[in-house]
């Protein structure tokens, strides 16, 4: 009986600690999307660790990967026990439901005068800084060196007629040989596809309305949907690929003409040494390459007595040290002014670093943006698929975006 | 009489405090991890939530009426039941096949037996994952196989085309299930007495005869259990659907359960309320299924019909 009763209320006892914890008290909740295996899990902790040594709260830091982070801060939100400190790829939806801080509430003004500018502009809603940019990265246009010699290529091509008679030339090596790997499947065809859609000449908005289906969109569309099925140059059912497991992996293996790529696949293909390759601007029908840059997030959650702590955090992670030596162990691009004196000295990283006041970014500062982002990655594959109607694709995107930009 | 009488009362009222003490901590897991969840989960069904999963308020009926408002409801009904239908009824087959042959002594069947166990034992997600790499088209060692030996002229995109997508996915979840129902089938044939069939032999029946009208109808429980519990994995099986078949685009090889998550976190829906109306339906869907099949089975009487007939 008493040893009964004891478990029992052993068991309270455990139960009404756990809450205890979990419940927010003294520390503070850090959730940091996976960007690598290698380095994101030791850069966070060691932060952590000069964070409390510093007189700082304890932090529970929370590394979670990029296909789960989704799920798993919107169930942190329905349960009422945000993150205090969250890094994602959008923030306007968690601004206009009202669960930021302002950065000049949590961010010391020397920090915020150090951003980027067009970073800076990416964060904002309604006039407002509340995505403070972590990190970037900007794509460019991968060639392997090796296969360009064989087919006779000398140079990267500079325009859509060229690059169609490059990924003939390449596809015509046989062997395997894919001109160029199109990854429009779910994972991220909201990034393949932007870039296309930019160097034709077309828009995700015109003015402040969607421009989905505008003329050049579905030109472009029309253009990577023959790619696919009349010129046939590659790889199969481009609208059922993936990136990373996909397009990256054909062309880590030296199966693949051209690809578009990021930094970090410059590195992976350094690491492994298989593949010759060329980095270079994007081919276009504009005047002047565009190409696509993308801006990552942290997020300061208001909850009860959490801003000093936040602001501690914050400030401690965007000293030049400490968000310079992350940025560069994962092969991204600064945010800061300080951060892009620093890596210029790398010469790898010079392509990326010279596009990037070219690059163009995803309207995220727009709500609606993330169900259109959504949308487009689970259904503009299937317009480059075998029978695939660009136009109507585009179409029902278009009304779709129309109905977000109205809902909540 | 009278002054016994209250000490035995005492005795059972003390047992029963006793008694729900010791109960007490599985019955509050079972109203924490079963309850709570059920209730949590038929209230978020009411409820309306903000793309970030803000509650902002109960909303009704609205979110089921929404649900049948899904076009690509029909596809994905029709989905489940060939996926749950195939993978269950290909398994319990090849399932009492495959036991028959443990059943029977031969050299090297512990090791077998032990084989068996190993798809059961790897996480659903390697298994998936592996087979992924299986059906790479460019990669994958099933299209090498099939065309070195002329039986494909050029190689197949088994994840990609549309026409091959399920048929793919409902080997791997058959190579899955095939450990638990081929063991559970395999309890059942143990469980069947030996005299049984010496008096078949006895009255002279043929092999396939005794197995027939023997064997089966003995078997009949355990084969239930198999049916039963595998329509139930095989409907809420997640990680096998939502890997092989991640590349595609919309929801035409969806079943239920990767529908509500992809309404839930990954399709332009992005609506908790909504994909919990949704779980709620398939559970109702679940237990409506199982129960008409208990139903035309008569489980109740299934051992009586069998030891009859035996």
């Amino acid at each position: 009986m008493k040893g009964v009763l004891a478990a029992v209320v052993l068991i309270a006892a455990f139960a009404v600690a756990c809450d205890r914890g979990a419940g927010g008290g003294p520390g503070i909740t850090v959730v940091i999307a996976e960007y690598s295996k290698d380095h994101t899990r030791g850069f966070w902790q060691a932060l952590a660790e000069q964070y409390t040594k510093q007189g700082g709260p304890k932090v529970d830091l929370r590394i979670i990967d990029w296909n789960s982070i989704d799920q798993q801060v919107t169930t942190m939100i329905q349960n009422n026990q945000p993150p205090d400190v969250l890094n994602l790829n959008s923030f306007s939806s968690y601004a206009r439901d009202g669960l930021l801080y302002p950065a000049e509430d949590v961010l010391s003004p020397n920090t915020r005068e150090d951003f980027l500018e067009a970073f800076a502009r990416g964060g904002q809603y309604q006039g407002k800084l509340y995505g403070l940019p972590i990190l970037s990265s900007a794509r460019a246009f991968f060639y392997n060196r090796d296969l360009f010699a064989k087919a006779g290529l000398e140079a990267p091509p500079k325009t859509w007629n060229d690059f169609v008679q490059h990924a003939k030339k390449l596809q015509a090596l046989g062997g395997g040989v894919i001109g160029y790997a199109m990854p429009l499947g779910p994972e991220e065809a909201q990034a393949e596809w932007a870039i296309w859609m930019w160097n034709g000449g077309g828009d995700w908005k015109q003015a402040d309305a969607w421009a989905i289906n505008s003329d050049a969109n579905v030109r472009t569309l029309t253009f990577l949907a023959d790619l696919a099925n009349r010129q046939r140059v590659t790889q199969v059912n481009p609208g059922k690929t993936n990136r990373t497991d996909g397009a990256f992996q054909l062309f880590k293996d030296g199966k693949v003409g051209m690809v578009i790529g990021f930094s970090p696949l410059a590195k992976q293909l350094d690491a492994e040494g298989k593949v010759k390759y060329g980095v270079a601007e994007m081919p276009t029908t504009l005047g002047k390459p565009t190409t696509l840059g993308v801006e990552d997030y942290l997020m300061a959650f208001k909850k009860k007595d959490n801003r000093d702590a936040v602001k501690k955090f914050l400030d401690l992670y965007y000293q030049p040290d400490n968000i310079t030596k992350w940025i560069t162990a994962e092969g991204f691009l600064p945010v800061t002014k300080s951060g892009l004196e620093r890596m210029r000295s790398n010469a790898a990283l010079a392509p990326y670093l010279d596009a990037l006041p070219n690059a163009r970014l995803a309207p995220t500062t727009d709500p609606a943006w993330d169900r259109v982002k959504l949308d487009v990655q689970q259904n503009i594959g299937a317009a480059v698929q075998p029978g695939g109607n660009p136009k109507g694709v585009l179409d029902q995107l278009q009304r779709n975006a129309v109905a977000a930009a109205g809902a909540r | 009489m009278r002054a016994e009488a209250p000490a035995p009362a005492r005795a059972v009222k003390g047992r029963r405090w006793e008694a729900l003490l010791w109960l007490g901590p599985s019955l509050a897991l079972i109203a924490g991890v079963v309850f709570y969840p059920a209730v949590a989960l038929v209230h978020a069904s009411l409820g309306r939530y903000s793309i970030t999963g803000v509650y902002q308020g109960s909303v009704g009926a609205d979110n089921y009426v929404r649900l049948l408002q899904q076009p690509a409801l029909s596809t994905v009904l029709t989905n489940t039941v060939v996926w749950v239908g195939a993978v269950v009824a290909v398994t319990v087959v090849v399932s009492l096949a495959l036991a028959q042959l443990l059943n029977q002594p031969f050299p090297g069947r512990a090791l077998v037996r032990w084989a068996l166990i190993v798809p059961w034992a790897a996480s659903l997600i390697m298994t998936s994952k592996l087979f992924v790499w299986i059906y790479d088209y460019y990669f994958g060692a099933l299209n090498r196989l099939l065309t070195s030996a002329g039986v494909l002229a050029r190689p197949v995109d088994w994840l990609g085309d549309d026409a091959t997508v399920m048929g793919a996915m409902i080997a791997v979840g058959i190579f899955v299930s095939l450990p638990f129902t081929t063991y559970v089938v395999l309890a059942g044939l143990a469980s069947i007495p030996g005299e049984v069939y010496e008096a078949a032999r006895v009255d002279g029946a043929s092999r396939w005869a005794t197995y027939r009208r023997l064997t089966l109808p003995l078997l009949k429980p355990a084969l239930l259990v198999a049916v039963v519990l595998n329509v139930i994995y095989v409907f809420n099986s997640f990680p096998i659907v939502w890997t092989l078949n991640d590349r595609n685009p919309g929801f035409a090889h969806d079943t239920m359960v990767t529908f509500m998550y992809k309404i839930a976190f990954k399709s332009a829906l992005r609506d908790v309320g909504l994909a919990a109306a949704l779980g709620v339906v398939n559970v109702l869907l679940i237990l409506v299924a199982v129960l008409a099949y208990l139903r035309t089975v008569r489980w109740d009487d299934g051992e009586a019909a069998a030891s009859g007939r035996a």
